[in-house]
Formats: structure tokens, C-alpha cells, sequence
């Protein structure tokens, strides 16, 4: 099903003064696919997600599930949560704790009015996808934390929901069990039909996981995109700082050509992938480390860069280093094995294609 | 939704406002005005009549004795038992956690007779065994003296302050304690120095509390001061509207206006003082247990020691009323005294029109009072712990401000409300003013009931599908219960006790039982007194077994037909 959002505003006040949580939001989910909201925290993203499966009211604008309207301010229109029919996976799960597994799962279908049988081998079904079959009569308050997130992830599910909302489901678990659940929920939603709404603020859980990402800034979208469009080909500074580590160095258009754009920069005169910016401009150039791949030795060419190396960390599988160019301080990854010191004289020759120049 | 909330709050803002405000101001109001019990002209006469009457200097050093002696007292007793339960090798570890609870269902009142019986000067039973011991010409204690108030307040308030101190230390981070050895510190030392002062929070506030319930203790010094002509501020400001041809309730509340300031003032530094300590210590031990001090040769008489405070604070006080229920005259127990056990007392409190007409004024309080005041305090937890508006802060001010509330003081203060209604002199003013002194004790373990309702839970009964009504329900009163069931056991047996309050407000028909058992021991009729106390304690007894065993079941049901 598709989401469609127009115009949407919510306000807080806030020991008197006013924050816009969402600040005119124009958004279309597509059927079937998992979108994540990403942004720093207090972005929005939450009261977003909140906003559309009803546990909050915006100020104005209008919401759309699968052709239905179940939010407009100009037509006076509030759906309330339960009866929208959505699946929602909560941050602290809100697992009942009076209640075993079986009833925090069948509750969906319960309040339905299902007939028991026929609960009792839906419930049995969807414990068997999440990967807990057995465990019905097992009490809420004695499951580890990688077992309450599938209860609640079954929980969602049960009803057979055409969406489901996650908020953040992943930050409560430590750092190895959140990679290993990041995968199986990936696995999970690619069976199903489903639209999944996803939020987080985690940049690698929104890369792994997201078919669209659309980053959020102070109640405002920013940029939507493919992983791959967001990290690689940003729009905004913001955007490209945010979404994983960058050199960013400023910059000035000088020149456009019809594949590159040529710039001056601390760096020298560098080529860059082509944007559509006026003569002049002020720009920023954002280089990620993992592109600068150096060499020993001074270098002369188009796109070299020459410098040396301030420090250098071993973090295991590469030395993360410092590289002086210039006035610049440029981050770089030098492979275990290269066998270079600090002070060392370096160069690298920077891909066009991974110069990518943002609006200042 | 925001809109009903809104008018919830204010409701409640109105409703808890009229209980705790209206006292203290008709106190306030009638501490000006000339006139016995209606309203007068303005005068300053009541204040000037109360500060500069010759007794007064005397009632207010014996109260600062008293308050300042039972607090320290209190307090240090608690820090000692808190040390030992928590962070030494003491045998039975589990007579901390009886010690902590059990002396709280015994009234203030019976556990003072009880007390007054043991040890009074002319036939205390414990006097006369050492008068007959040691061939003595005189009792060698005095319980109908100031000393012997400060030991017993002392006793009532230690649960208090225990439950208080013990916690913090739990919660304390041993390796304070360590490092401080590392450095070469001894355990003394490291004691003084390091945990103590840690720990000043959790017992300074356990300390003002206890100044505070001193402050408004009525019980002790009723029973023990007043045969020894002993005076403090409750009991002066008691037989100011209760003795003498003419009642005058405004100099009574010109001086329960200071009791009253002193007391909330106080209240208040300790609210400041608990949010403090929060802060300061709760480091959780994640699963680590301190290393346990081993006490070596002093295991055993410190555990004496820990079980003879146990005996002096339950089974003495429980035993010795039992005992003089059934002897015909107060004894020493013998072999004589058993044989001439006779039921008369209770056949006659059980056929004494007056104790049967208290009994069922109490019971009818205890259970409609704490059944009026549940429903009120669950409202209330709820709008303080989910509304949190501007207003909900109010409210909490508001149903914390009883808190400090000596009864006879607010009394007086109702006293003056309802002799302009047509409530005066009803069960109906008594139920009023129960509920508005005791509302914090509704109020406090709703409010946490509601803390451990995250919002996701109710929130995710929506998402589900689930209506209002069914996740109100289904999800949300089942949680409740639990807090549901301490919060009204705890309203219904302070009722069913209250006596400082009732003493001021009730009026011939509207008796309650403990205002009968402190007639009964103004008369000295302590087989009577007895009879009646017990059947007081198994009434609170009962209230908390009945209130779990519902509890218990409530919860099965909904556990069991959720399907």
C-alpha cells in the first residue's frame, strides 16, 4: 500500500517556546518497499512515523494509506490508531508484561473477535516465522531482548497488516545481536508483501536495510534516494556528512565541462563528477576516505594530490590516517600492509567520479 | 483527547485543591477572628492569647526535646539496622524485612498503651518483675515521662526511616568503599569519611521525617504525657478545644498555624533532599555483590541486640495487650493470673452500645473512605505521571502538600469548614477530612503504578486494533492492580486507626475506635482498652490479607481468560 503525506505540520510548545517537529512534509511511501526515515535525533522522524500510524495529530496537512484518508486537517478527518489496521514495532517493544507470548501475539486477532481455533494456529504460524516456535506459554518478562523484538515483530505482523512501522526497533540491543537481527528482519520483510516504514538514526542500519531513504533535518526532507544514491551522489553537505565520514573541503567552481565540473580548491584544481552550478559559487568538495587510496612518493597529473602523513591509527584491518595537503587535514585508509611511516611524502590521484561537490 | 485531558487536570486541580487548600486556609482564617467556632472579627487577640500564655514556654521546650530526641533516635537506630542488614555476615537476615513492615500495622495509639502498660511507675508489669528481682523501693522506669515518649516515638518512627536508609545503602557503590581501603583507609575511617557522608541525603531526609511525624504525633504524648503532666504542642493545642468550659478553636489555630508552617516548610526540604539523593548514589550493582563485612565475634550480640528491638517493637506490644484482654485486673503473668483468665472485656466491648457504634463507624470509614480515595488517587497518579502539563505539576504540589498535615492541626482547620455546613458533626466530615489528610498514601503508590506503564504499552494496544475500552481494560488495569491493592490497603488501615484527626472532628454518633480506646484508657480501663485494640489490629490484619487474595485473583482472571 502506499503512503502518501502532503503538507504535514506538527508543533510542540515547550517551556514557552515553540518547536516545529514537522515543519510542511511532502512525502510518498511506494507499495511494497522498505522506506527509512533517517535524521540526527529530534529531526522529526519519530513524531513522522507517529503522525501516520495515529498515535499523534499533526497541526495540519493530510494523510493517505492505500487511497484511504486517514488524517486531513482541511476535511477534519482523524482515523484513530486502531482502526487504521497498521503493524508497528515500538522502540522498548511494549511487550505486555502480564501477559505470555501467546496473548501478547494473538491480542491483534483477539480483538478482532477471531474465533480461538482459528487464533491459535495463526499464532502458532507466525511463531514459527519469527523463529520461536514453542515458546506460547513462555511469560513476557522472561524473554531476552533478541526474543522480544520477534514477539513484537510477530505481533505486527499477525494481522496480516499491508504496512508496518518500525521505530528504531534495533537500538536496544547490543552491538553484535542488533548486525545479526538487522539481517534476519532484511530476510523477514523480503517474504512478505508488505510496506515497511522504517526509523532510525543509525546511517549503516539505513544503508543495509532500505530499498529508499529519505533524510530528515529539524522537522524538514532533505533528500530521498537508493543507499547507493544517498551515499555515493548526495544533494546537500548536510546530507553527505551525515550519511557516513567525509573530507569536506570548500571549494570554487571555475569551469564546466560536459561530463566533469572543474573546481579550485586548498587542494589545487580538481575535476569532479558534474553538477549543474553557476560559475563561481562557493561549493564544498566531500572526498570519503575510503577513495583515497595514496602512494608513496611525490605524484604530477591531472587530480593528484600531494601531501604527508600526520599520524596514523591501526584499527585492524586498515590504518586509519591523517594526510596533510596544504592547509587540509584529509582522511584516508592506507592498507596494513603498505608499510609507511609518518612524515612519510604520499600522493593520490582522486576518480572524477568521487569528487562530489555540494551546494556551501 | 487533549482537550478531555485538559478538563481532567483542571477537575482534579479543583477537586484536591479544595481538600488541602480549604483546611489551611478556614486555619488561617480562624486563627484571625474573635468568636468561638463561627467566624468573627478580625483580631490579633488569638496569636497574642497563645504565644504569651506562661505554659507555652514550657509546651515548646518539651516539644523540641521531644521532636529533636525521638528523630535522632529514630534515625540513628535505623542507620545502625540498615548497616547490618545490608552490608554485614548477620544471621536471619529475613527479621530486617519484618521489622520494616510488621510495626506499621500496629496503631500509634496501641502501641503506646501497650508500652504505658509495661512500663508505667505504679503497676507496669516489667517494673514489678524488677521491683520484685532486685528487692527495689521504687519502679526503675518511668514511661510517663519525657524520656519515655522519646523511646517510644522513636520506636513507631524507625520503620520509617529504615525504609528510608536502606535502599540508599543498598543501592550504594561499594567500590566507593574500596577504593578508600586501597588508600589506606581503615573500615572505620572509611566509614566515617566515605560512606556516611554518601549516604547524608537518604538520612537527612530520613531524619526530617521523622521531625515531621514527631511534630505531629498525638498518641504518644496523650497516653504517656499527659499522667505525667507532660505537654507538647498537639496535646496542648488538644486540650485548648477539649477541656475547659469554652472550647476556643482560634487560639488553637494560632498555634497550629506555626506547627503547620514548620511542618511544610520541612516537607518540602525533604522532597528536595529525596530528588537529591536520587542523583547522588543508584549506581546498580549490575549483578555484583559486595563483599559482605564479617562481624566476627560481635555476630551474636549484635543479632541479640537486633532481636531484642525486634521483640520490643512486635511481639511485646501484640503480647501484652492479648494478655491483659483476658486477666480481670492488670498482673504480673503467673501461674495465678493465667487461671483466673476470664472473656469478660470482650463480652463487654462486644455488647458496649459506644465500642460497637465505633466499630462500625471505623469499618464504614476504612472501607467507603479508602474506596473514594483509590479512585480519586488513581485520577490523580494518572494525570501527574502521563498529563504532565503545567497544571498536572500543580496537582502534584498540591496532593504532596498533605503530606505534611499533623492531623489535629488540619483538623481544627476542617473544624472551622464544616461548622459552616451542614456536614458538621456527620460521618460524612470525617470521611472529607480522612481522605484529604491521607491522600498522599493513595497517591504515591498510584503514581508509581503508572510510572511502570510506558506509553508504548498502551499505545501498541491501539496499534493493535485495540479500542480505548479494551486497552484500558486489558492492558492497562491489569497493571494497575497491583498498585490499585497497596494504595487501598494503605488509605483503609491508616482509617481504620485514625485518631488525630477524628479527635477534633468527631462528635457524639460519629465515635470512631481508636477515639474509644483513647476513652477507655483515659478511664484506665486497660482489659476493655485491650479487647478493643485487638479486634483493631485483626481488622487492619484482615484488610491486607483480603486486599492481596483479591489482588492475586484478579490478576489469574485476566491472565487466564484473555483468550
Amino acid at each position: 500500500m502506499e503512503i502518501q503525506v502532503r503538507g504535514l505540520s506538527r508543533r510542540y510548545f515547550s517551556e514557552g517556546r515553540e518547536i516545529r517537529a514537522l515543519d510542511g512534509v511532502d512525502l510518498t511511501i511506494p507499495a511494497n518497499r522498505i522506506f527509512t526515515l533517517l535524521g540526527p535525533s529530534g529531526c522529526g522522524k519519530t513524531t513522522l512515523l507517529r503522525c501516520i500510524v495515529g498515535l499523534e495529530s499533526p497541526d495540519a496537512g493530510e494523510i493517505v494509506i492505500g487511497g484511504e484518508t486517514v488524517f486531513s486537517k482541511a476535511k477534519d478527518i482523524y482515523v484513530p490508531p486502531e482502526k487504521r489496521g497498521l503493524g508497528m514495532v515500538f522502540q522498548t517493544y511494549a511487550i505486555w508484561p502480564h501477559m505470555n507470548v501467546f496473548d501478547n501475539i494473538a491480542y491483534p486477532l483477539q480483538v478482532r473477535g477471531m474465533a480461538r481455533d482459528a487464533v491459535r494456529e495463526r499464532v502458532a504460524r507466525t511463531l514459527e516465522f519469527v523463529q520461536l516456535e514453542g515458546y506460547e506459554s513462555r511469560p513476557a518478562t522472561r524473554l531476552s531482548g533478541g526474543q522480544q523484538q520477534r514477539v513484537a515483530l510477530a505481533r505486527a505482523l499477525i494481522a496480516e497488516p499491508k504496512v508496518i512501522l518500525f521505530d528504531e526497533p534495533l537500538s536496544n540491543l547490543d552491538a553484535k545481536l542488533r548486525e545479526e537481527t538487522r539481517k534476519e528482519l532484511k530476510a523477514f520483510l523480503g517474504k512478505l508483501d508488505i510496506t515497511a516504514l522504517y526509523v532510525t538514526h543509525d546511517r549503516v542500519e539505513a544503508l543495509a536495510l532500505s530499498d529508499l531513504i529519505a533524510v530528515m533535518r529539524a522537522g524538514r526532507l532533505v533528500e530521498i534516494g537508493t543507499p547507493q544514491k544517498i551515499y555515493f551522489d548526495a544533494d546537500t553537505r548536510f546530507v553527505a556528512d551525515f550519511i557516513g565520514r567525509a573530507n569536506l573541503v570548500k571549494a570554487r567552481i571555475r569551469a564546466q565541462e560536459a561530463e566533469r565540473t572543474l573546481v579550485d580548491s586548498p587542494l589545487g584544481a580538481i575535476a569532479c563528477q558534474r553538477r549543474d552550478l553557476p560559475v563561481g559559487a562557493e561549493v564544498t568538495l566531500c572526498i570519503r576516505p575510503e577513495f583515497i587510496h595514496v602512494a608513496p612518493g611525490e605524484g604530477a597529473g591531472e587530480n593528484v594530490v600531494n601531501g604527508r602523513i600526520e599520524s596514523q591509527t591501526f584499527v585492524g584491518e586498515t590504518y586509519e590516517s591523517e594526510i596533510r595537503a596544504g592547509d587540509e587535514l584529509l582522511l584516508a585508509r592506507i592498507e596494513p600492509d603498505a608499510r609507511l611511516a609518518t612524515g612519510d611524502a604520499v600522493h593520490f590521484r582522486l576518480d572524477p567520479a568521487h569528487g562530489l561537490l555540494v551546494a556551501r | 483527547m487533549d482537550k478531555a485531558r485538559a478538563r481532567l487536570t483542571y477537575s482534579l486541580v479543583a477537586i484536591v485543591g479544595f481538600l488541602t487548600v480549604c483546611p489551611v486556609v478556614m486555619l488561617a482564617l480562624g486563627s484571625f477572628s474573635e468568636g468561638l467556632t463561627a467566624f468573627g472579627r478580625f483580631t490579633l487577640g488569638k496569636y497574642a492569647g497563645a504565644y504569651t500564655d506562661p505554659a507555652f514556654f514550657g509546651v515548646m521546650l518539651n516539644t523540641v526535646v521531644f521532636v529533636l530526641g525521638s528523630s535522632v533516635l529514630a534515625t540513628v537506630l535505623a542507620v545502625f539496622l540498615a548497616y547490618l542488614n545490608t552490608r554485614t555476615d548477620i544471621p536471619f537476615k529475613g527479621l530486617f524485612a519484618i521489622l520494616s513492615i510488621i510495626p506499621m500495622m500496629i496503631p500509634h495509639l496501641l502501641f503506646s498503651v501497650s508500652w504505658a502498660l509495661l512500663l508505667n511507675p505504679s503497676n507496669g508489669m516489667i517494673n514489678v518483675v524488677l521491683k520484685g528481682l532486685f528487692s527495689l523501693e521504687s519502679a526503675p522506669f518511668n514511661v510517663y515521662s519525657l524520656e519515655g515518649m522519646i523511646l517510644v516515638e522513636a520506636l513507631l518512627d524507625l520503620p520509617i526511616a529504615y525504609l528510608i536508609i536502606a535502599p540508599a545503602m543498598r543501592s550504594f557503590d561499594v567500590a566507593l568503599e574500596e577504593s578508600s581501603r586501597v588508600f589506606g583507609a581503615g573500615p572505620w575511617r572509611t566509614l566515617l569519611r566515605v560512606t556516611l557522608p554518601i549516604l547524608r541525603p537518604a538520612i537527612l531526609a530520613a531524619f526530617i521525617l521523622g521531625v515531621v511525624r514527631s511534630l505531629a504525633s498525638f498518641a504518644v504524648p496523650q497516653v504517656l504525657g499527659m499522667p505525667g503532666r507532660v505537654s507538647v504542642l498537639a496535646t496542648h493545642i488538644y486540650e485548648m478545644i477539649s477541656l475547659g468550659f469554652s472550647p476556643d478553636y482560634g487560639r488553637a489555630a494560632a498555634l497550629g498555624m506555626s506547627v503547620l508552617a514548620a511542618s511544610v516548610t520541612l516537607i518540602y526540604v525533604y522532597r528536595a533532599l529525596t530528588a537529591e539523593g536520587e542523583k547522588y548514589v543508584t549506581i546498580a550493582g549490575r549483578g555484583y555483590r559486595p563483599t559482605l563485612i564479617e562481624l566476627g565475634r560481635a555476630r551474636i550480640p549484635l543479632f541479640g541486640a537486633v532481636a531484642l528491638l525486634s521483640a520490643a517493637m512486635i511481639v511485646l506490644p501484640v503480647a501484652v495487650l492479648l494478655y491483659t484482654s483476658f486477666v480481670p485486673y492488670t498482673m504480673v503473668p503467673s501461674a495465678r493470673a493465667f487461671s483466673m483468665m476470664t472473656l469478660k472485656h470482650w463480652l463487654d466491648v462486644l455488647n458496649d452500645p459506644l465500642s460497637l457504634l465505633a466499630l462500625k463507624n471505623s469499618l464504614f470509614l476504612a472501607v467507603g473512605g479508602a474506596t473514594l480515595g483509590v479512585l480519586l488517587s488513581i485520577f490523580v497518579g494518572y494525570a501527574i505521571v502521563k498529563v504532565r502539563t503545567r497544571a498536572a505539576g500543580v496537582l502534584e504540589s498540591l496532593s504532596f502538600l498533605s503530606f505534611s498535615f499533623p492531623g489535629i492541626v488540619i483538623g481544627v482547620g476542617f473544624m472551622w469548614f464544616f461548622v459552616q455546613t451542614p456536614l458538621y458533626a456527620t460521618i460524612w466530615a470525617l470521611l472529607i477530612a480522612y481522605i484529604a489528610t491521607y491522600l498522599p498514601y493513595g497517591v504515591r503508590p498510584m503514581a508509581s503504578a503508572f510510572v511502570q506503564i510506558h506509553a508504548h504499552l498502551e499505545e501498541s494496544s491501539l496499534v493493535c486494533g485495540g479500542s480505548h475500552l479494551t486497552t484500558l481494560r486489558r492492558i492497562i488495569v491489569p497493571l494497575l492492580v497491583p498498585g490499585i491493592v497497596s494504595a487501598w490497603v494503605l488509605m483503609a488501615s491508616m482509617f481504620v486507626r485514625e485518631l488525630t484527626v477524628s479527635v477534633v472532628l468527631s462528635r457524639p454518633g460519629t465515635e470512631v475506635l481508636a477515639m474509644q480506646i483513647l476513652k477507655f484508657s483515659d478511664d484506665g480501663l486497660w482489659g476493655k482498652l485491650s479487647a478493643l485494640g485487638i479486634i483493631m489490629i485483626a481488622i487492619s490484619t484482615a484488610l491486607v490479607l483480603a486486599a492481596n487474595f483479591v489482588g492475586a485473583r484478579y490478576s489469574r482472571a485476566v491472565a487466564a481468560g484473555a483468550g
